[in-house]
């Protein structure tokens, strides 16, 4: 009997280990790249930046974070001392940015997992004489004086240059459909506002309905499958708000025996290296980029600033399109991500 | 001829004593809605395209697939009064991996890398099964806990396997399992009801369903009685976790590419949905296969109906809400006494005197 209990205790305490190596394996693997940075200092010229970041979360950031960490070299001039959240965790951003400013750090770059809840944290960079450039992700209520400038691509001017080439597309009008992202989400909300903008002016649009396919391709996929039987087939154009999405739909497209880019048309947003290949082979018809690549953007900035000069508080990020296979085909071989 | 008739009266009857009588109803409510909106919304047809049957029901059948998998493994679960709310991050695991091994693989289209990816996944799987098993069995550990803790870990494992990205692959092999046909019909709905037939089949035509039950009723006298519990329990968890990976590969093979984030994202609730609406009771000791499968089609249709009515987005959740807690009180025997009771006020009279 007592060597039972001991086998089961002894089963127990491997089993919770494991478990805690689990845990800690999923981790911010990106702790040990931070303080890295610290002990390579010591020249005193550098400039040290702290870059509060996201994390994990899919391609599109992954490229943006990195391309970042590679513009803010130390060739450059700067020492970047990179916090990506533990699992998109708030707290852990917050907690990272205070040590920043303890440390006191030449210049802080914000990319928040959550808009609200940051005055205080930037109350106190601003007492620390500390400038804070928010990269992509906006802040909650919008307060341009707690932070110096945004650097983000524009949801808006992205959708409205989709459903621009909508209209030069479709002469004659068409029956659209809409795959979102989750609802009540801000870059949801601003792509719609931005396609809707265009179309409300040209009733020869007929909107036949929108849904939710939760930025994944398998939903984008199941969701356009059931909308195609719904409506007879009888859709010209999808804008899918991502790649993912819209890859989806185009296979549920093939699968009901149409051809994608005759019979239905599919536009979307990203421009990830899946979606241009997609475009190059004729999956997809529209693709508008929503760029990740401003590191450049973000370093002259950060120059500007520490040069005592002043910049606007939003500073657009301008993105491409490519409406052809060949412009895919063209951009395919320096695409990042 | 009366016969017959007679046998199917008593069929119906006998139907309509089962506990998912209403999850039925349900779908033929749904059914109904959908036939008012499109006459030819049941019609089944052949794709002249490719030579599939193509239709709504089928679309229905096949996108329920994996919910019926893994509402299975979570009915024998719950019938022990655990609960596995690791399934739907084991079906991120399973999907990651066969998508990283075919990344990987030398050779991915040959049908021998689509077996190794599919044994290596439902390995994986099977594995986080066992250790929920083995934490529930002898370490003791509350099931919801244990599970709990694997449904996060499970996540994170995915997310390193992937290193946070969304994988894709390209393997024949596996995405004729998900989207290929034998006769014109779907292959995954062929795969699914072939294994929910023969683990009912294993468990109710043997002690083991009976023996599980024993379990969820009072685990230390089922121990009395002459059944050992441990080896059950694991069991039941490590089944689960092999059907969740079954279920990952399939929602994953559809579009070949796993979405660390978004597969299986929150199915461990449709699954507990599914087993409740069939009948089986959370607290354990009863469980119906057949009703756990009748709710996972449940389920699929009502996601399925949303999209076909072109409910808006946001209402979404809401709509799926009434019609599920439409279901429960109607399955209640509280709500339907209520009603009994309204219709009958003499009885009730009656009985108070």
């Amino acid at each position: 009997m007592t060597k039972r209990t001991w086998l089961g205790r002894a089963i127990g305490i491997v089993g919770m280990g494991a478990l805690a190596l689990g845990i800690t394996a999923c981790g911010p693997g990106g702790d040990g790249d931070g303080s890295a940075g610290g002990g390579a200092g010591g020249d005193d010229e550098l400039v040290t930046v702290g870059f509060v970041a996201v994390g994990p979360e899919g391609a599109w950031r992954e490229a943006n974070e990195q391309n970042i960490q590679d513009t803010f070299s130390e060739d450059a001039g700067f020492e970047l001392k990179f916090a990506p959240a533990a699992n998109l965790d708030q707290a852990s951003q917050i907690q990272a940015f205070s040590s920043f400013i303890d440390e006191g750090v030449d210049v802080i770059l914000l990319s928040a997992t959550a808009g609200a809840g940051w005055e205080s944290s930037l109350q106190r960079a601003q007492e620390a004489e500390i400038p804070v450039i928010l990269i992509d992700r906006g802040i909650e209520p919008d307060n341009t004086d707690l932070y110096v400038t945004r650097i983000a691509p524009d949801n808006l001017e992205v959708s409205s240059s989709v459903a621009e080439w909508a209209l030069e597309e479709f002469p004659d009008g068409a029956n659209y459909f809409v795959l979102e992202g989750p609802a009540g989400v801000s870059v949801v909300n601003e792509r719609n506002e931005g396609w809707d903008a265009v179309m409300s002016e040209h009733p020869e649009f007929e909107k036949i309905g929108a849904q939710t396919a939760n930025w994944s391709r398998e939903e984008g996929r199941s969701v356009f499958e059931t909308v195609l039987r719904a409506n007879n087939n009888d859709i010209d154009l999808l804008f899918a708000q991502n790649d993912e999405m819209g890859l989806g739909a185009a296979q549920a497209v093939e699968e009901a025996g149409l051809v994608p880019g005759e019979d239905v048309k599919i536009a979307t947003i990203d421009g990830t290296r899946a979606a241009l290949e997609a475009l190059a082979d004729g999956q997809l018809t529209f693709v508008a980029e929503y760029n990740p690549m401003f590191g450049e953007t973000a370093l002259e900035t950060v120059n500007t600033v520490l040069d005592g000069g002043t910049v606007d508080p939003y500073i657009i990020v301008p993105s491409e399109t490519f409406d052809s296979p060949e412009a895919a085909e063209e951009a395919l071989p320096d695409r990042q991500f | 001829m009366t016969q017959t008739y007679s046998r199917l009266r008593a069929g119906l009857g006998a139907l309509a004593h089962k506990p998912y009588i209403w999850g039925v109803l349900g779908i033929v409510a749904l059914l109904i809605v959908n036939v008012t909106r499109d006459p030819g919304y049941l019609q089944i047809s052949v794709n002249p395209a490719n030579g599939y049957l193509a239709g709504n029901l089928l679309d229905i059948l096949r996108e329920s697939a994996p919910i019926v998998m893994i509402s299975v493994g979570m009915c024998l679960v719950v019938a022990t009064s655990g609960i596995d709310l690791s399934v739907g991050s084991v079906m991120a695991v399973s999907g990651a991996v066969a998508m990283e091994f075919l990344q990987a693989a030398s050779a991915p289209q040959s049908t021998m890398s689509a077996a190794m990816a599919l044994l290596l996944a439902l390995t994986v799987s099977s594995l986080l099964g066992l250790v929920n098993g083995v934490l529930v069995a002898y370490v003791r550990l509350q099931p919801f806990i244990t599970t709990l803790i694997t449904m996060l870990a499970g996540r994170g494992l995915a997310k390193v396997i992937t290193g946070g990205q969304n994988t894709s692959a390209s393997s024949d092999g596996l995405a004729w399992i998900a989207n290929g046909r034998v006769l014109g019909f779907p292959v995954v709905v062929i795969i699914a009801i072939a294994l929910a037939l023969l683990i009912g089949y294993l468990v109710r035509r043997s002690a083991l369903g009976m023996m599980i039950e024993a379990i969820g009723i009072n685990e230390t006298a089922s121990r009395m009685a002459g059944i050992k519990p441990h080896g059950l329990l694991i069991t039941v968890y490590l089944l689960s976790g092999l059907l969740a990976g079954v279920a990952g590969v399939f929602s994953t093979a559809t579009v070949m590419t796993v979405d660390v984030s978004n597969t299986g994202y929150l199915l461990e609730l449709d699954a507990i949905l599914a087993v409740v609406i069939g009948g089986t009771a959370l607290s354990g000791g009863k469980f119906s296969l057949g009703g756990a499968v009748v709710g996972a089609l449940l389920i699929t249709t009502l996601d399925k109906t949303v999209v076909f009515l072109g409910v808006p987005s946001a209402a979404t959740p809401a709509f799926k809400a009434v019609v599920i807690i439409v279901i429960c009180l109607a399955q209640s025997s509280r709500v339907r006494a209520l009603f009994r009771d309204r219709r009958g006020p003499v009885r009730m009279k009656e009985r108070v005197a």
